[in-house]
Order: C-alpha cells, then structure tokens, then sequence
C-alpha cells in the first residue's frame, strides 16, 4: 500500500526527461524569435571620416572589394574640369582614355547641357580605389564617396578593412540605416 | 625521458604558434602594408613652390563671430558681418560700432557713404555710422543674395540663385537685370552651381563679375553688354578648378585681382590682364576643408582674409 502512492524511478526519470525536453524547446524558441526580432549591425563607412586612402580596395575579402563609388547628385557642380573624372595633368577635357582618373573607367561622363557634365558610377566596374573621391573632395565638392554596398558586403564579424582603416572610419551601424549617404539623394549606381 | 620530450615538443610548437600569429597581426597593421597601388597623391599640386608666394603673413585678428560670413574695407575701416551683426573695426582689431539684425548676412559692401549689408533674400542700408536707412525685400523665392557693389547711385546685387545681377537705384528702384548672355555665343549666363558668386568695381569703375562654373572674370558695363574676360581653367596653381572658382575676389590698387578659392582653398592674384601672377596664401595654410575665405584690400594693398573656419581676419602683406 506504501509503495502505490510513490513514483516510481522510471516514472520519475521520464517526467525529468519531458520536462527537459520542454524546457529546452522553449529556450530554442525565445533564442529563435530573440534573434528574429533584435537589430542588426552591418558595417558602413562615415565619408565625412574617409581620407580616400585606397585601402578599401585592397583589403576587402571581396574581389572586387564590396566598397564602391557612390555619387551625391545634389551636391555634385556638374563640372566640365571634374577634379574626379579628369586626371590633373589631362591633355583636354574629354573622355579619351588617357585622360580618365578612374582606373577601370567605372566613371561615365554624359554631356547635359553646355557647360554641365554628369558622372555616373558603373558600380561592376568600381573597385573602390576612392581615387575619384580624392579629386573630388581636394578640387571640387565631394559629391562623389564611398559606400559599402550590402548587397556585396559578406558582413564578416570582423571586417577586413575596418581592421586596417586609419581614419577609422568604418564602424558597425544599424541596419535599418545601413547607408551614410552624403547629400540628399542618389541613384542606382548601375550605368 | 619519453614525456620530457612529449612536453619539450608541446613548448616549442606553442612558442612557434606565438611567433606565426604575432608577425601576422603586425603586418597587417596599418603602418606596416604594403605599397598602395591605388594611392592618389595631390601633395605636388597643394604645395606651393615659395618662388610663387608674394605675400607673408603679418598678423591675425579675433573676432568674435561664430560663423562670419563676410567682409569690406572702406575708408579707414573694415566691416565683417556673420552671425546676426556687423562690426566694424579699425586695423588695429579696436571694435567701432556694432549693430544686429533679425537674420543672418551674407555679405557686405561699405561705400563712401552707406553700408549695404546682404541677407539671403534682401539687402538692407546703413549710414557709415550703422543707422538703419531702409531695407529691400523684393526678391523672389530662389534668390541668393552673394555680393553687393555700388557705383554711381546704382547698386549692383549679385544673385546667385536666380543667377543674375540685379540693379537698383539707391531708392530701392530697379533698373534691370544683368544675366551674363552673349549675343555672339562667347559666354552662356552665369554658371553658378553653388552659392558662390562675387563681383566689384576696380579703380577705374569697371564692373567685373565671377562667372564661377567658367572659371572666368567678366567685365561687363552698367548697361550690361560683356566687354572683356579672362578665364584660367585649370588644376594647376595657375587657374580654377572644381564646379565654383573663384569664389571670392578683391581688387589691389594696381588692378590686379586678388581671388580666393574652394575646394583646395588658397588666395592668389592676377594682373590686371588676368596673366597668373602669384600666390598670397598657399593651401598649407589652411585648415583641411576649409571654406574660401572672404577677401578685402585696403589703400596699400594689404590683403585681409576672412577665415570663416579659424573665425579671424588675417592680414597679408607683399614681401
């Protein structure tokens, strides 16, 4: 009579192992819908820090690098003698290869209206060598930076480039706000 | 003695682990990378040779403005604006007279008898002793008011956002407009793709005005019919480069134009045919990125820059 009102071990141990079991589903689940709802970080660089070292296309664990030329067309003067098109010893200002910065020629320069000239990023092209971003910055008025494109970036947890980047200028930001664009809009850098 | 030599091995593969990752995180330090091949060097076009550089600089004067904006020299007397005032100031930095506004200036002109002190969509009129006269409002939406000069009761107010010059009589009348367009083709209007957009009177009372996405100095007549310009296009420290430069100019007594520039800011002049003649002020002696600084002569020829990013007036004399 003693023993019908005690449970017995293979009792004890199967309600321990469900018990188990349902604790563990449900520290899966919460870790799962933690993760599907917290933020996310992905890295980005502040243009306003960049110094257009060059590294961006070396030190990428991209080939070519995930970091490209973005152009900020309201910011941009349109300008014949682009100091980011135009190499600074250029024989005319024109599109002649011998002429062109770029070294991939990922710069087009479409003729508007005289005297304004519009430059278009062809982003396959773009290693992110930023040596359009130095001229531009040094002779004209920066509309022309440099963006880490997430469609290409692989997000490593520790970016290669930010690693090695002197101005510090790539950090982790919400992913929400993936983009430091300068000025108030782009467009698809696709020519 | 077997597991000595198990432990021995075990040290010296740990030691050889060390070494391996320290010489790997210490070449890909920053300092310690290779030659880039991607490298863009400006240094040979910001440095300056010193053969080049006419003038020194003799001294500096604090102001205490937060972001001036402008500056003129008339008389005996210098009047910067910025913030919501003007101030005028002897030479010697002793503070005259100030006087406040509602709205922030963009610009000054002080002649013999008036002050007129730009806003972005008005100009307003002082007596020398900075009593208010009237003020002009009429401006469209888009106007940018950059540079006002007057001549002969008529006063020449530079828009930048309408891209013309608009002429008024001193009792607010207006007298037309002055668009920069060439019957024969030689110039297009003003190109102005930033708000940077100067003119003035030379000593011989010839309008020159900043045709800044040119790269060129017009010099056009009261009625505005283009007489003659220059222009020097160029990366080089001989011309203007980017979408607006000049961006500042002033006159030396001699004729010869004194410009400032954006971009990689510096201060040169040029003869009066517009021939490159020398450097006032080389890019080194600027904070990186910069704004062009406002420029006033005085009766000698002494050049005085407003540095809008320092917040000081610095003077240049010639060596």
């Amino acid at each position: 009579m003693e023993n019908s009102n005690k449970k017995s071990r293979r009792d004890f141990i199967r309600t321990g192992t469900r018990l188990s079991l349902l604790i563990t589903l449900g520290a899966v689940g919460g870790i799962a819908a933690k993760n599907l709802t917290a933020e996310k970080y992905v890295w980005q660089i502040d243009p306003f820090k960049c110094t257009q070292c060059g590294r961006c296309a070396t030190s990428c664990v991209m080939t070519p690098s995930a970091v490209k030329c973005i152009h900020a067309y309201d910011l941009c003067g349109y300008c014949d003698l682009c100091g980011g098109y135009l190499k600074p010893d250029a024989n005319k200002l024109s599109t002649a290869a011998e002429n062109q910065l770029c070294p991939t020629a990922a710069i087009q320069r479409r003729f508007i209206e005289e005297p304004y000239f519009e430059y278009v990023i062809n982003e396959d092209l773009c290693i992110g060598c930023a040596k359009c971003v130095k001229g531009c910055t040094s002779f004209g008025n920066g509309s022309l930076h440099l963006q880490i494109i997430h469609k290409r970036c692989l997000n490593c947890n520790e970016c290669s480039i930010a690693r090695l980047c002197p101005s510090q200028a790539i950090s982790r930001v919400n992913a929400s706000k993936a983009y430091k664009v300068k000025g108030g809009f782009t467009k698809d850098t696709k020519a | 003695m077997k597991n000595k030599g198990i432990v021995f091995f075990l040290i010296i593969l740990a030691v050889v682990i060390v070494v391996v990752v320290a010489l790997d995180y210490n070449a890909s330090k920053p300092d310690q990378q290779p030659a880039n091949p991607y490298a863009y060097n400006i240094d040979p076009f910001s440095r300056i040779d010193t053969v080049l550089i006419h003038y020194k600089e003799s001294r500096n004067l604090a102001i205490s403005f937060s972001e001036p904006t402008g500056i003129s020299f008339r008389g005996d007397e210098l009047f910067v604006v910025g913030d919501q005032k003007l101030q005028i100031i002897e030479p010697t930095g002793k503070l005259m007279n100030e006087v406040s506004f509602d709205q922030k200036p963009t610009c000054v002109y002080a002649s013999t008898e008036n002050i007129f002190v730009g806003f972005k969509k008005s100009v307003a009129i002082l007596s020398r002793d900075g009593a208010k006269i009237t003020e002009w409002n009429s401006f469209s939406d888009s106007t940018v008011i950059t540079s006002i000069a007057e001549k002969s009761g008529i006063v020449f107010v530079a828009d930048a956002g309408k891209r013309m010059i608009r002429k008024f009589a001193l009792d607010g009348k207006s007298l037309g407009i002055i668009e920069g367009k060439s019957g024969n083709d030689q110039i297009h209007g003003f190109i102005i793709p930033s708000p940077y957009f100067d003119l003035a009177f030379n000593a011989d009372g010839e309008l020159w005005v900043v045709n800044p996405g040119k790269h060129s100095l017009e010099n056009y007549t009261v009625e505005g019919a283009l007489r003659t310009w220059w222009q020097a296009s160029s990366i080089k420290v001989e011309g203007f480069s980017g979408c607006c430069n000049p961006a500042h100019f002033a006159f030396l007594p001699d004729g010869s134009f004194v410009t400032s520039e954006k971009g990689m800011v510096r201060i040169k002049t040029y003869k009066p045919s517009g021939e490159f003649s020398g450097v006032v002020a080389a890019p080194s002696k600027f904070a990186e990125n910069s704004e062009a600084p406002d420029l006033a002569v005085d009766n000698q020829g002494n050049i005085y820059a407003l540095d809008l990013n320092k917040k000081m007036l610095r003077l240049f004399v010639k060596k």
